[in-house]
């Protein structure tokens, strides 16, 4: 096995869970997917590894999520795997599990290359990299990511309000 | 720069670090002098932190970076196609060739006989159903690929597998327009392709011991730990060298099947010229040319053997693919 690759997927390995969990919003399934695409940089060697795990992610996730909701109707026999979640946490489980569901509707609040350069440059790639996978222009990351997180914050506080006002 | 304001997406450049030191340099000289753009930079600067805040809520419960070894990464089903395709092209297509050839100079003094490849393309692939499926049963993994070659075009011409080909039907064929035969032939090749192709995922052979398992494999065969195991197969896929299937018992009517398969190192261009070789056996060194095949291809194929214990290895059954990945997951190598 390539050396770089190894190197490559100690550091990116999570970036890439974390951007296709974004996208597919199943832990196991991120995952899964994330392990199936450095399987396929096995198999290709693709010269500029990181990028080309986040553009076959994204393809990934995208086939991924019209299967999805076909395969979620059939029984998941055996999903449930021993989980480190003490009762006590289980507050917290829940009140992250909410966040988590606000940011996500916020995150689909976004238009979709809004929410791919700003998902891009949270798993760390440069504005260099996003831009030639997105084809903007370099000089148009700046802004779409200025748009992009001013919507996401701005949706989010506004349902944080609504919430707040639907229950006082 | 000082004199016009700066933009949104420079700003924010300019905070993520991403803008070019010139340009950085004339953000800085004009912030300096303009309390407007001082201001909105660090609204900007405060946007983009609750940003990375609640990006940061949506991640995933932070587990364990597995390892990465390249035979532990489970390797997707279209790699597996992408291996195999060109290999059962390369047979079917050095089969076809074989035949034709063969065909043709039997028939070389009366020309209209030439025109019997069509009937050899259906015989073609009834032999290949006869001849060729069973011998890629793939022990060392080359015969799969020695059989069309050295069954189709065996130097002894005249013989009963000779007789039997070349008798087909002297009948006389009408004439058809050039680009047709190519044409479907192809087809008739596509179809045997798409055929085999659907059988051959994995065919399960004989049931064997464990101890049979193990010298197959040259190592423990990985199973679902804490699942009855029922029994092992072996079996067979085009471009591995030793496949076994071990069967468990989920429950009383849920089997699974974890396929270990051994990839055998049998490379196209090997299939390839091995498979040239032999179609020309009227080359004048038919000795030289069958030596070829199994001279050339199984040697480095032990060693690489040797070299890499790393197995494919996959679960299939009557389960959702969230269920089989989970099982994929708990693969373990079965204990003494």
């Amino acid at each position: 096995m390539p050396q770089d690759l190894a190197e490559i997927y100690r550091t990116t390995y999570r970036a890439l869970v974390r951007f296709l969990y974004r996208k597919v919003w199943d832990a196991e399934r991120a995952e899964d997917l994330a392990q199936e695409a450095f399987a396929r940089a096995v198999v290709h060697k693709p010269d500029n590894a990181r990028g080309w795990l986040f553009i076959v992610a994204a393809n990934m996730a995208r086939d991924d999520a019209r299967r999805a909701a076909r395969e979620r109707r059939h029984l998941t026999l055996l999903k449930a795997e021993p989980q480190a979640s003490e009762p006590a946490a289980a507050d917290d489980a829940l009140h992250a599990e909410s966040e988590r569901t606000h940011v996500r509707a916020a995150l689909e609040q976004l238009t979709p290359r809004d929410r791919e350069v700003l998902l891009l440059w949270d798993s760390g790639l440069s504005y260099e990299e996003i831009a030639a996978q997105t084809g903007l222009a370099r000089g148009a990351i700046g802004t779409t990511l200025a748009r992009a997180r001013r919507r996401l914050v701005d949706v989010y506080e506004a349902g944080q309000r609504g919430e707040h006002v639907a229950r006082g | 720069m000082s004199m016009s304001h700066v933009d949104d997406g420079m700003l924010h450049a300019y905070l993520d670090g991403e803008l070019a030191p010139v340009d950085a340099r004339g953000v800085d000289a004009h912030v300096a002098q303009c309390p407007d753009c001082r201001r909105r930079l660090d609204e900007e600067r405060a946007l983009i932190a609750r940003a990375t805040e609640l990006l940061a809520l949506a991640t995933p419960p932070d587990r364990q970076v597995p390892p990465f070894r390249a035979g532990d990464v489970k390797a997707p089903t279209r790699v597996w196609w992408r291996v195999r395709l060109p290999l059962a092209w390369a047979a079917t297509v050095a089969l076809a060739l074989g035949i034709g050839s063969y065909l043709g100079r039997e028939a070389a003094p009366a020309p209209q006989a030439e025109m019997a490849t069509d009937s050899a393309a259906a015989r073609a692939r009834s032999l290949a159903r006869r001849e060729f499926r069973p011998e890629a049963r793939g022990t060392v993994g080359t015969p799969a690929v020695a059989a069309p070659g050295s069954a189709a075009v065996s130097p002894a011409p005249g013989g009963a597998r000779a007789d039997n080909i070349a008798r087909p039907r002297p009948e006389p064929v009408e004439s058809k327009a050039e680009g047709e035969r190519p044409r479907e032939l192809a087809a008739k090749i596509a179809a045997y392709k798409a055929a085999s192709d659907e059988r051959d995922a994995w065919q399960k052979g004989d049931a064997i011991s464990l101890d049979s398992a193990r010298h197959v494999l040259g190592g423990d065969p990985v199973v679902v730990p804490g699942v009855p195991v029922e029994a092992f197969y072996l079996g067979r896929g085009v471009g591995y060298s030793a496949v076994v299937i071990v069967q468990q018992a989920l429950d009383s009517s849920t089997m699974i099947e974890v396929i270990n398969a051994r990839p055998g190192s049998l490379l196209l261009d090997q299939v390839v010229v091995s498979g040239a070789a032999a179609v020309r056996p009227d080359s004048g060194r038919p000795t030289e040319s069958r030596q070829l095949v199994p001279k050339s291809a199984p040697q480095p194929l032990r060693a690489a053997v040797q070299a890499s214990p790393n197995l494919f290895r996959d679960v299939r059954g009557p389960l959702s693919p969230d269920s089989l990945a989970a099982l994929r997951r708990r693969l373990r190598p079965l204990g003494p």
